[in-house]
């Protein structure tokens, strides 16, 4: 280099460089990033609180209304805003967890989308007005002495608990006692009836924490309702337990998030999940394994249910069927059955429920992982679950002329409901709607009023969870002041109304806030959990409530009638079954609008921003499609075209499209993109309850000649025999490496 | 080596063309002597002692703001501290510009017949504050926190604080000689690493990246 006396790095040391620092001259070079000067505003307070300082967080505890469950909430704000949502640590619902739903809530808030005047129908459009002819309009209606006869307007709504279920039925009241119906198209009313019936409580508490068994007929209580945060936390503690990872058995017609994590996975086809059950019950009863004593009637029927014949009615192989009721017996009185919305059997629902359930009552599970419920102790409070059944009972209803004003309020009957319903022609039949929304989806667009609500996190409110590790009240607080002027709180409409309908009651209160601070602050001790004071309420989110009294479980064996009386009909021209799959996300469809929820690939699929159609690898070979190919699924009543994904988790004679997608409103974000399954659903329902046989639909499936790359994330679903990611069975690891 | 490019091609007396042998050295003396007489001509704030200050000068762009806030009466003739204004730099990660109250605090009173005061007193009126442009910004990647280098520098080191003007101006420069603020240092990574590096601060991608 140099043959210079001085060399060079101590010369430059002396100068007081060292080497280190000189190497950064990179770091120097000026970018357009760093070189902004007076790019970005900095606005100050004009006269700020003393303890507000800017660049520091302040927290506010509120609940998620992202869906039914109820979830407890800490929302950041700076400087008046709210940044990010993290979970309530202190709601014995999610312990301080949120899932994808509950994080988008944030642009639930800021959406660009949002209704922010009222809206009238004039001339088959809505135009805006104030708030002051939408209260003239509905008091004229639904006002003292308005046009609508006593006893014909009815609230439409999803799941609600609370306060604000309270003042619905005081409205109603008011009006001559018409109906609420509660609907959630995304719910678990079969496995309530079953429960009611056959335990004489609908809502059993299901310990996961005492079980090292859980076998699910279609209940993906991971990925949709009821709680799916709450069932994530219960069924990690499940799998903690030391020395014992507990068994994991799910039989469903696709696979879902519950699946997904399943250590045994089984796929019946859809309809004969009770008799897969049965066939479970006659090997432990063949075995006596029973212990409980089973009468005369239902051992006949659990005869004609050996291995074999389950095995060619439900395609699941015979050795596994003995393995389920294996583990059921070696897991004696720590297994849970459990039954959800994917037993999708065309009117036997209830049967295949009550067949599972029967499961539990045979191998003792009932009094030590199924124990009492514990309801919320003021009933006034506690939930309007929501069934599918409401919405028939209310299509029928407004048939039946029983409906001249609604009230439709968190649901989209109009998107969510199977088309054969046609929902947006019925309601075009009732005189007067009104529906309370922030933005304009498919229902909105059928309203005669349509009233801006603010966002969840700009609202107050009360929630009672329908499942909990204890029962709870969980409080919904404002977490910024309303990003528009022209929006109102829910609870604010609801008390507008009732003011005018009865001022000697309401008129006290100016507002929701100050009504309910009323009710909360003379609120029962049983409810308010030992809080003293109104801050200290806002401070926790959520009060501790004490259970109400609860009958003990009586449980009753049946013998579920699960086979369809008639012969099935030749498959002939329509030999697949539908499944419009709910998924946590999308739900159903009620977040389509929100950009992280479409982001976000499926957990199965891995498909983004798109719908698809689900095929196993051996139906896809007959069809001769792959990965992208459009095909055309059609049912009697309608089709729908959009590409294929390729996967093993789906039963053969099955074809699953996501619900959520083909929007035909609903803003920038969810509107025409995808398609909807709900639109091709065939008229059926179970016998028992009523409620929508949601996968008892069969389509064709027919191959287009159109072909595209499927968006989604991910690459190759193979490891092409690289051993990328090794696997190992939990019992070698358990030998081999020791405890699990 | 930062240099190590540079040769003084010579052509020898037998016609080759041969490289000096010194490397460069000379041309890189005369550019650190250069550099170090321009940051002499620089300094007029002190350094407190025991701080080794980040190196590096930039001539930043004049940003017209909606009042000409001049910093010179305030902080230079009138003595104002720094904080008394920009009072969150000691307990968030953002100095503040003050809220529109604190002005009016003295300008209720003080000046009235100034014209950038009317402009103020119109906006305090109006219910609105100044929209102020932004002068040392940073890419929203990375998080800068005011208040741990003020502990580091001033409170954990006991400087006084009518003296933390001195710390400031580190990164400010002396905006007291001034109206508006007006970048003095290029706030680039390069200019806080070496900072960091002398003077003990984290070195950890994630500490200003997370």
């Amino acid at each position: 280099m140099s043959d210079f006396k001085i060399d060079r790095r101590g010369f430059l040391k002396a100068l007081g460089w060292t080497g280190a620092g000189t190497a950064l001259a990179g770091c120097d070079l000026p970018t357009t990033v760093t070189l902004e000067e007076g790019a970005e505003e900095v606005v100050s307070y004009r006269l700020p609180k003393e303890y507000a300082i800017p660049g520091v967080a302040v927290w506010y505890a509120t609940t998620c209304t992202q869906c039914a469950a109820g979830c407890g909430l800490h929302g950041r704000v700076r400087e008046g805003r709210v940044l990010k949502l993290e979970g309530n640590p202190e709601s014995p619902v999610n312990a301080g967890r949120t899932c994808m739903m509950g994080q988008a809530g944030l642009q639930n808030h800021y959406n660009p989308d949002r209704i922010t005047r009222p809206m009238q129908r004039e001339g088959g459009r809505l135009v805006p007005i104030s708030w002051d002819d939408a209260l003239a309009l509905l008091k004229g209606k639904v006002g003292k002495g308005g046009e609508i006869p006593a006893g014909k307007t009815v609230w439409f709504t999803g799941q609600v608990s609370g306060h604000q279920a309270v003042l619905i039925d005081e409205h109603l009241k008011r009006l001559g006692g018409g109906r609420h119906y509660a609907y959630e198209l995304v719910s678990e009313g079969v496995w309530q009836k079953v429960c009611e019936d056959l335990l004489g409580d609908p809502q059993p508490t299901l310990d996961f924490r005492a079980a090292r068994l859980v076998v699910s007929f279609g209940a993906d209580f991971l990925g949709a309702s009821p709680s799916p945060v709450h069932f994530a936390k219960e069924f990690a503690a499940f799998r903690h337990q030391p020395g014992d990872r507990g068994v994991l058995v799910v039989a469903e017609p696709k696979m879902t998030l519950t699946g997904a994590s399943a250590d045994l996975w089984l796929s019946p086809k859809p309809g004969t999940e009770g008799a897969l059950a049965l066939g479970v019950a006659h090997v432990l009863v063949k075995r006596g394994w029973n212990v409980v004593d089973v009468p005369a009637e239902l051992r006949r029927l659990l005869d004609r249910f050996d291995p074999r014949t389950v095995s060619e009615i439900t395609g699941v192989a015979g050795h596994r069927i003995q393995r389920v009721a294996f583990l059921l017996h070696e897991k004696e009185g720590a297994g849970l059955v459990v039954a959800g919305a994917g037993l999708g059997s065309h009117k036997k629902a209830y049967e295949a429920a009550a067949a599972a359930m029967l499961l539990n009552i045979l191998v003792g599970n009932v009094g030590k992982t199924i124990k009492p419920g514990t309801p919320f102790p003021e009933p006034a409070l506690a939930p309007r679950r929501g069934t599918t059944r409401a919405l028939l009972e209310f299509a029928e209803d407004i048939e039946a002329g029983k409906v001249q004003a609604a009230f439709i309020y968190g649901t989209n009957p109009v998107f969510t409901a199977p088309g054969y319903l046609k929902m947006k022609e019925r309601l075009a039949s009732v005189p007067f709607k009104v529906v309370l929304t922030q933005f304009k989806d498919e229902t909105a667009m059928e309203a005669d009023l349509v009233l801006p609500l603010h966002s969840y996190l700009e609202d107050w409110g009360t929630h009672v969870p329908p499942v909990a590790e204890r029962p709870a009240l969980s409080i919904q607080q404002q977490v910024m002041k309303p990003l528009y002027g022209e929006t109102r709180g829910f609870g604010d409409v609801l008390l507008a109304l009732l003011k005018d309908l009865d001022e000697g009651t309401f008129g006290a209160f100016p507002d929701y806030y100050a009504y309910l601070r009323t009710a909360m602050e003379n609120a029962p001790a049983e409810v308010k959990g030992g809080v003293s004071g109104w801050d200290e309420m806002l401070q926790k989110g959520v009060l501790l409530a004490k259970a109400g009294p609860a009958a003990g479980l009586k449980p009753k064996l049946v013998a579920p009638q699960v086979m369809p009386e008639e012969e099935e009909e030749e498959a002939g021209s329509r030999p697949f079954h539908l499944i419009p799959s709910p998924r946590l996300g999308m739900w159903d469809g009620r977040h389509a609008n929100l950009p992280w929820i479409q982001e976000a690939p499926d957990q199965i699929a891995k498909v983004v921003w798109g719908s698809w159609a689900e095929l196993h690898p051996h139906t896809a070979k007959e069809l001769g499609v792959k990965n992208g190919d459009y095909v055309r699924i059609e049912s009697d009543h309608g089709a729908i075209e959009t590409q294929v994904y390729v996967h093993n988790g789906i039963n053969k004679e099955a074809v699953a499209v996501p619900l959520g997608q083909g929007h035909e409103a609903y803003g920038r974000y969810a509107k025409g993109r995808g398609v909807n399954p709900l639109r091709i659903l065939a008229p059926a329902t179970d016998e028992k309850t009523g409620e929508l046989a949601l996968y008892a639909t069969r389509v064709s499936v027919r191959k287009l000649d159109r072909s595209e790359k499927l968006i989604k994330m991910g690459g190759s679903e193979t490891q092409a025999g690289r051993k990328l990611v090794a696997t190992i069975s939990a019992d070698v690891y358990r030998r081999t490496e020791g405890e699990v | 080596m930062p240099f190590s490019h540079v040769r003084l091609n010579r052509v020898a007396r037998d016609g080759a063309a041969r490289y000096r042998r010194d490397g460069g050295v000379v041309r890189a003396l005369f550019l650190m002597f250069a550099l170090v007489f321009a940051g002499w001509a620089h300094a007029e704030l002190p350094v407190p002692e025991g701080i080794v200050p980040p190196e590096g000068e930039y001539e930043g762009k004049d940003v017209p703001q909606p009042i000409e806030f001049p910093h010179d009466i305030h902080a230079k003739i009138n003595k104002i501290n720094c904080m008394y204004c920009h009072t969150y730099a000691r307990r968030s990660k953002v100095a503040g510009i003050p809220p529109t109250s604190k002005c009016m605090g003295c300008h209720k009173i003080i000046a009235t017949d100034k014209p950038r005061i009317q402009k103020l007193t119109e906006y305090w009126e109006k219910g609105e504050s100044p929209r102020w442009k932004k002068v040392h910004d940073v890419p929203d990647y990375v998080h800068f926190t005011h208040e741990k280098h003020l502990k580091r520098f001033v409170f954990d080191k006991g400087l006084p604080v009518e003296n933390v003007d001195q710390v400031c101006g580190l990164c400010h420069g002396d905006i007291k000689q001034g109206t508006v603020a007006k970048k003095a240092k290029p706030l680039t990574m390069g200019f806080c690493r070496r900072c960091h590096e002398a003077n003990g601060g984290p070195g950890d991608c994630w500490k200003c990246h997370k």
